[in-house]
């Protein structure tokens, strides 16, 4: 980890969760929580839990950096940054020898092809459809009754994979409820899932040309029994994070602490934005 | 928003055009004919005073005004996929409901289109919707005639020269434009003007070139022309072929760009990246998003979309008087333009080859593609030449740690980016997610910029 002087924070608001990730000498603090319709309280809510785990005051924090699909939603933010260059940047502090990133989030994937930088060199996404994101596993999970948090581990204990044919996260809940009814195990049916979910996902990631270390991050990075698919399908081994959810937050505030360094090197100031939370109200 | 003075006024203009084909209509003085771009027969349609109803510009006036859902509607309703072209699809819907009142459909765009005498299809090799468009639109139409012309070219084959086999084709092709001629005289009850044909022809000709010497103005720093315009300026490169009006435009666009490079003055002023529109027809309703990337301080100084002329002088074709025999040769000619320069370089095919030598010649930062799901023909192979074109070219120069950890300078390809909707569907686009994929693209470009050896 850089060796930082002071504090920087990064905050990911995806389409599922919202991330923030403190860091000084390494992270201070991490805070995961759910994303609502109401982006910006939400921004606040989180940051507020983030500083009070890390102990620093907001006033502290040399700068902010907002990332994710609500990056514009974070009011106390002072830069936003895509995902995009947030994971390539967090993952590459975590895996120096990293060269291709599969970001698999709530409701999109992306891929993403650094250098030994950690800049971005080319990617790849996905945001049409939530075939191949988290939401798929979510919808799965629910029709089989299953904890998500259980998902990965019994689709290891299947023998024989079922086969799901359709792509179309509708039509694959439809598929698997009926092949449920047929008698077959919830584990072949949850391989399955995984094996066609790693095949969608594995299709999009061969647009750029994979080369190892191959990095998983976001949710789907929690789900050993997807890992082992998309890494068969693949060809790659693929290493995961300790924390997959944070590698964009990280990202963010290390992109953060490299713009307050950039400056300090050249004698520029920097611009930081007031720093004052919005009051939370529980509505 | 436009960079150029040329490209504000291509909408009026096609405006007017559209209200003229309505007046020509209602006159009934003249044929007005449903037809498509890119077949090298308008010389024959102005020659026999035909006026030309360009269905797919229709649809796509439709699509940028974003009243092309109702029309796409109906075609579902008629049984039609959503997942055919939907500029097909759009016109399909437009001609069912405009025959079924007996006048324009409700509030139809800039005043609607014209039903036609008869319908010119066209069975290239590219496009298989136009073959099928107006057989379909036929049903609602069922006393409209249809000519269908076919005009194929030889594909690239590395190890041959095609210019083994184009003798073939331009028979071929020769009678088909003869067929055409002789349809239109029956439907005219003129006899076609051979002289009117050949002057028309040469002032083609003389568009083709002018309006190349014009878009390679666009090679200047900065740019002073993007593709946001030249989705305009390709009204009268692919509508207006063969009038004095087109050329006329073409003078004044260049007159107007050289005026702006002598000025310094470009698409952006602080011109920071220069890309590339490298495949995909536009999505018409969202030509908003170039002035997107613009306020990101990236123009694009060139496009293969809509590019449908080649200089002449470039090309390798026979000679001849005859405007029939000219015309079949420079179809020829504009398809094989790239196939020389392809079989030179090893992995290359034409498609490639012209990205390739465009990068170089306009200064190249990145490219970017649009694939629009409902359109195979444009569409299939822009991934496959962007993984070629990745494989076999490397123009950037980059500092990176080699073995024994030495930093040693190597070279690495261009960064692409896919946007993906479609031309008129405007329920496949999320402005959101677009502009998303550009901020990170943007992201990218800085940082090779950032990291660009000297």
């Amino acid at each position: 980890m850089v060796t930082l002087a002071t504090y920087f924070a990064g905050i990911d608001v995806g389409s599922t969760m919202t991330k923030v990730v403190i860091l000084n000498h390494g992270i201070i603090a991490s805070i995961i929580g759910p994303t609502g319709p109401e982006q910006r309280r939400l921004a606040n809510k989180v940051m507020e839990e983030a500083l009070k785990k890390a102990d620093v005051s907001l006033q502290a924090i040399t700068y902010i950096v907002s990332t994710g699909y609500g990056r514009i939603n974070v009011p106390f933010a002072d830069k936003q940054f895509t995902e995009i260059t947030c994971h390539a940047k967090g993952i590459a502090s975590l895996f120096p020898n990293a060269k291709t990133i599969i970001d698999i989030g709530g409701q999109d994937i992306k891929a993403i092809k650094i250098d030994a930088t950690g800049k971005t060199v080319d990617f790849v996404m996905n945001d049409k459809c939530a075939a191949g994101s988290g939401r798929f596993i979510e919808v799965i999970a629910d029709t089989l009754g299953v904890p998500l948090d259980q998902v990965g581990g019994l689709s290891l204990q299947s023998k024989n994979p079922a086969k799901i044919s359709n792509i179309c996260t509708i039509y694959a809940q439809q598929e698997v409820a009926a092949s449920l009814a047929e008698g077959i195990s919830v584990s072949d049916l949850l391989a399955g899932v995984h094996k066609s979910l790693a095949d969608r996902i594995s299709r999009m990631v061969n647009r750029l040309r994979v080369e190892e270390e191959v990095i998983v991050t976001g949710g789907g990075g929690k789900n050993k029994g997807l890992l082992k698919a998309l890494s068969e399908q693949l060809g790659h081994q693929v290493l995961v994070p300790e924390e997959p959810l944070i590698t964009g937050a990280l990202g963010a505030a290390l992109m953060g602490s490299e713009i307050v360094e950039k400056a300090k090197q050249n004698h520029i100031p920097f611009k930081t934005k007031e720093r004052i939370l919005e009051e939370i109200k529980i509505l | 928003m436009t960079a150029t003075r040329a490209a504000a006024s291509v909408g009026p203009m096609v405006k007017e055009f559209i209200t003229g084909t309505l007046r020509a209509r209602a006159e009934g003085k003249q044929k007005l004919a449903y037809t498509f771009i890119v077949c090298h027969h308008e010389e024959i349609f102005r020659a026999m005073d035909v006026i030309p109803l360009w269905t797919e510009n229709f649809a796509g006036i439709c699509g940028a005004k974003r009243d092309a859902e109702r029309f796409l509607q109906r075609a579902e309703s008629l049984g039609l996929s959503r997942s055919l072209c939907t500029y097909a699809l759009c016109g399909i819907g437009f001609d069912q409901w405009r025959e079924e009142l007996g006048e324009m459909p409700p509030d139809a765009p800039w005043g609607g289109q014209a039903r036609p005498d008869f319908m010119i299809s066209s069975g290239q090799i590219i496009c298989d919707p136009r073959s099928k468009w107006y057989q379909a639109s036929q049903q609602y139409m069922s006393d409209v005639p249809i000519y269908n012309i076919d005009l194929p070219y030889p594909l690239f084959q590395r190890d041959r020269d095609h210019r083994d086999v184009w003798g073939y084709y331009h028979k071929y092709i020769v009678k088909q434009l003869r067929g055409l001629v002789a349809f239109l005289e029956e439907q005219t009850g003129k006899k076609m003007d051979y002289d009117r044909l050949r002057e028309l022809v040469d002032l083609s000709d003389r568009t083709w070139n002018l309006i190349d010497e014009t878009y390679k103005l666009r090679r200047a720093v900065p740019c002073p022309m993007g593709t946001g315009d030249a989705m305009n300026t390709m009204v009268p490169i692919n509508f207006m072929m063969a009038t004095q009006k087109a050329y006329d435009f073409f003078l004044d666009l260049k007159k107007e760009l050289e005026e702006k490079i002598a000025k310094g003055e470009g698409e952006i002023q602080e011109e920071k990246y220069r890309l590339m529109w490298g495949g995909g027809l536009p999505a018409w309703y969202a030509l908003n998003d170039f002035n997107y990337f613009n306020s990101k301080r990236a123009s694009f100084p060139v496009e293969t979309t809509y590019r449908m002329v080649a200089p002449l002088y470039e090309m390798d074709i026979p000679e001849t008087k005859d405007p029939i025999e000219h015309l079949a040769w420079r179809w020829l000619g504009f398809w094989t333009f790239w196939y020389d320069r392809a079989q030179k370089r090893p992995g290359s095919e034409p498609d490639v080859e012209r990205l390739i030598n465009w990068i170089e010649e306009y200064k190249i930062d990145g490219v970017v593609m649009h694939e629009a799901f409902s359109c195979r023909s444009w569409h299939v192979g822009l991934i496959w030449q962007l993984h070629q074109l990745a494989k076999i070219y490397k123009p950037i120069p980059l500092y990176m740690i080699g073995k024994g950890g030495k930093k040693e300078k190597g070279y690495r390809e261009l960064p692409s980016l896919i946007l993906e909707s479609d031309i008129i569907d405007i329920t496949s686009y999320s402005e959101v997610d677009t502009r998303n994929k550009i901020d990170a693209f943007i992201e990218t470009l800085e940082s090779i910029r950032l990291n660009k050896a000297a």
